[in-house]
């Protein structure tokens, strides 16, 4: 869907800015209330994702010692804004993308890992021992399933021709869902997902019962509640993005919310069907299998064209 | 675990006093290369509660209820254990009946406990799935022992001489009602945690301990008995109305998590056949003798298996009211030593499991005191060391 | 080998009602042997104080009235009871239970953690006696004589 928004409009509020971070916290709502009733529980209310980031706003921020406070304080900041920008050239709610231009599938991907990368520089910043770790095995983990994970999300982009993910998105609304026709590469592209967003059982990172809370264990307050937004408009520009590339394309805010809900469910079935896989298995899973059936699935798209 | 070593640069991450992956303080301190664990060492003693030295002040009846509540999750083996005891002393036996429904609500309970242990070490691993959904399983028998003892927890179910209650035909069908839900579950979770691939890849092959270190370490329970070392205290000694009902040993040769896993679910087998046996031949009669209240001088050692392994109590009376000395000596002790000569080699991921595999109860063991003294060794008798005790706190 | 053995669980609970009870939105009927609140019986009660003597957390305090007329008061302690029974298996004359129907026992204050039970004036007759504050260790005057 093609509207005309003021640019300030779009930016601040609708598609991007505050619809973005409320958006978000519906997502986890969503995510957190799915998983709940696949394990036959109840799950959160509406507006606990509201709550939460409310509570966490107005709590003190707890700086401990010896960490750069520039970096402390920057960047959970950074971690959002990432995916704040990166919100803005996915065809975020049905609405094509104001501020597209040629090659932003590139830059969109690497604004999504700024997350990853920023809660590991996080991590690596206090003296915390689970911080440490936690950011050894965040960093390790970018490393394994971000090759995969930008191959599948090649594929589509090879069958449209075109490096800008508004013209991707035309293409897989005129054509065959790219689902039954690239198979192999929604597979990787969705686990790659959940591996990128640090869902279970990828979530080896900040492995509760192993290392407290990862890199973000010494983070409260202001800092936390801006990483878990963060957190939850990267889960909103991963599932828009693979709707947008596999789903057939998101013409429409209500196709937006079908298919991304969609992709919720599938998602958060996965993530209650499977153990935490270790730091070691997680890496060797995607460097045997995961890069193998990325490499194939691009092969069989260039020998097929 | 107390040498002098040269100082290292070394990488120490503590699990513990507070972790989530403790459901109650201990501390490990784990020492890592990376991923790699290269040594670990436990310091127990948060939990320690004065149970022992509070026993002396109570008489023999009020006694057991503080026993009881050394642990929330294996109460009645430890007040059944006390009440044996006691029963030898005075040189009563309790009514056959009473010595059923005994037996009847401890495999209730191990079947509790074994589930809960399931729910736990499933979420130390990251399978909350599992977790919620045998957690949801054992409700049925948290109602069940809430309909026949009063309480889901603690149960009181002992007094000296007998049991409290009895067990009528509404209590039995409620029972075997649970039985027949659960006995389809467990069959569902053995087949999950054998087959389940990412399950697999956590507990095969991790923790492995041989026949021969399970001996020599000292292992109880079904900590043991995946490993092949066939110790059961139902079966070498039998206790209460096991004659009777015999229990046959489960064993696994594997000795790493998959069989600890795979031995705990099939003892829940094994317990509701004894369940519903009993139910079925649960012999008549009273339900309690009488003890007097000054129990006859004497010492006397009283063994059962509680759901984690061996539990040892030693009673000493000096004809009074109030017991002369108990102590108790839980499993969950006997079994560190496993989770530590097995942990160097392992990842850090695996620690929470290795830990949960051994299925510790932190408050049931703290009844050790480390005295370090480097200067002098000497032997205290159990008299100087009480004396010492006593003159600390004036 | 399978992956997602639980599959078949998480597909039927999405369509099945949660298993979590909203309490106390719903509220389960207790079951019949819950150890609840302690009742007391003082026409059976004869004052031997077994209970007391047996009470693992000196939870119940029994203070005579008068003897020859088997006239008590019982104290109670609702915050220090364990819930343990033994005092309602001690008893030689039943005058103990345990009520299966009062068992949200939460309070706000700790007034509400001191119950006693006997005769209305029997009570009156001590509480006008005792000179202490609720929850402290009482200071009854021995009873007076009576004909």
């Amino acid at each position: 869907m093609n509207i005309e928004l003021p640019p300030l409009v779009a930016l601040l509020l609708f598609p991007g800015g505050l619809f973005l971070l409320s958006a978000g916290t519906v997502y986890e709502w969503a995510d957190r209330k799915l998983v709940a009733r696949f394990q036959n529980r109840i799950g959160p209310r509406w507006f606990q994702p509201v709550a939460d980031v409310v509570k966490l706003l107005a709590k003190e921020e707890i700086v401990p010692d010896g960490v750069n406070p520039v970096l402390f304080h920057g960047l959970p900041v950074v971690a959002l804004v990432g995916t704040l920008t990166a919100a803005l050239y996915v065809p975020m709610a049905g609405i094509a993308p104001s501020y597209s231009f040629t090659g932003d599938l590139i830059v969109t991907l690497y604004l999504l890992s700024l997350m990853t990368l920023s809660m590991g520089l996080a991590g690596a910043n206090t003296l915390d021992r689970f911080s440490l770790i936690g950011a050894n095995r965040a960093l390790t983990q970018l490393f394994s399933y971000e090759a995969p994970f930008l191959m599948a999300l090649l594929g589509p982009a090879i069958a449209a021709g075109s490096w800008q993910i508004s013209q991707v998105d035309a293409y897989a609304q005129g054509h065959w869902w790219l689902v039954l026709t690239q198979p192999v590469g929604f597979l990787v592209a969705l686990v790659g997902l959940m591996g990128k967003l640090e869902l279970p059982p990828f979530d080896s990172p900040e492995a509760e019962t192993e290392i407290v809370a990862g890199p973000m264990t010494e983070y409260s307050g202001r800092g936390w509640a801006l990483f878990r937004i963060g957190r939850d408009v990267e889960l909103l520009v991963g599932l828009t993005l693979m709707a947008a590339f596999y789903l057939g394309g998101l013409a429409n805010p209500i196709e937006f919310m079908l298919k991304t809900g969609g992709l919720l469910l599938v998602t958060a079935a996965l993530q209650s069907l499977f153990c935490r896989l270790r730091i070691d298995q997680t890496v060797g899973m995607w460097w045997r299998i995961g890069i193998l059936l990325a490499l194939a699935q691009l092969f069989l798209l260039v020998f097929m064209r | 675990m107390d040498t002098q070593q040269e100082p290292r640069k070394t990488f120490v991450v503590p699990i513990g006093p507070q972790h989530p992956a403790l459901k109650e303080p201990g501390h490990f301190e784990i020492t890592v290369d990376g991923e790699i664990v290269t040594a670990a060492t436990v310091r127990l003693g948060y939990v320690h509660r004065g149970i022992e030295k509070g026993v002396e002040q109570r008489n023999w009846a009020q006694a057991m209820y503080m026993l009881e509540r050394i642990c929330g999750i294996c109460s009645h083996v430890h007040a059944t254990a006390y009440a044996l005891g006691v029963e030898a002393l005075a040189g009563v036996q309790a009514p056959p009946r009473a010595q059923a429904i005994r037996v009847l609500v401890a495999e209730l309970e191990r079947v509790h406990s074994h589930l809960l242990w399931l729910g736990v070490a499933a979420h130390e691993g990251g399978f909350d799935t599992l977790f919620m959904y045998s957690w949801r399983d054992r409700e049925m028998i948290m109602d069940v022992l809430e309909g026949l003892t009063g309480n889901r927890v603690n149960y009181s179910c002992n007094v000296l001489g007998g049991v409290k209650f009895d067990v009528d035909d509404t209590q039995a069908d409620a029972i075997r009602r649970a039985v027949d839900f659960l006995e389809p579950r467990t069959h569902h979770y053995l087949k999950v945690v054998t087959t389940d691939e990412t399950l697999i890849g956590r507990t095969r092959n991790v923790g492995k301990m041989t026949f021969l270190e399970a001996e020599t370490l000292g292992t109880v329970g079904p900590t043991a008995r995946a490993s092949g070392v066939p110790r059961d205290i139902r079966v070498d000694s039998p206790y209460a109305a096991y004659p009777d009902f015999p229990v046959k040993t489960i064993t696994a040769t594997a000795g790493d998590l998959e069989a600890k896993f795979v031995v705990r679910i099939q003892e829940l087998f094994e317990s509701y056949r004894v369940i519903r046996e009993i139910l079925d031949k649960l012999p008549a009669g009273d339900l309690a003798v009488r003890v007097k209240p000054r129990v006859p001088p004497g010492e006397t050692v009283s063994r059962v298996e509680a759901p984690r392994g061996e539990l040892f109590y030693f009673l000493k009376s000096a004809g009074g009211p109030n017991p002369d000395r108990v102590k108790v000596r839980t499993p969950s002790l006997c079994n560190w030593g496993s989770v530590l000569a097995t942990a160097p080699g392992h990842k850090l991921a695996d620690v929470p499991m290795l830990i949960a595999g051994i299925d510790p109860c932190f408050s049931c063991n703290d009844r050790l005191v480390t005295v370090r003294r480097r200067s002098s060794a000497e032997t205290w008798t159990w008299a100087k060391l009480r004396q010492y005790g006593i003159e600390y706190y004036r | 080998m399978r992956i997602g053995a639980m599959l078949g669980d998480i597909s039927r609970s999405l369509f099945k009602r949660p298993v979590t009870e909203r309490y106390p939105f719903e509220r389960k009927a207790a079951p019949e042997r819950l150890r609840g609140q302690l009742t007391f019986d003082p026409a059976k009660c004869t004052g031997c104080k077994i209970c007391v003597r047996d009470c693992p957390a000196n939870g119940i305090e029994i203070m005579v009235v008068d003897k020859v007329a088997k006239r008590f008061v019982m104290r109670f302690h609702t915050d220090r009871c364990t819930y343990c029974a033994q005092c309602v298996v001690s008893c030689n004359f039943d005058a103990l239970g345990m009520s299966h129907e009062q068992w949200e026992l939460a309070a706000l204050s700790k007034e509400a953690f001191l119950v006693s039970f006997g005769r209305e004036e029997d009570i009156q007759a001590l509480l006008n006696q005792v000179t202490c504050k609720p929850g402290a260790a009482p200071v009854v005057p021995v009873a007076p004589a009576t004909t």
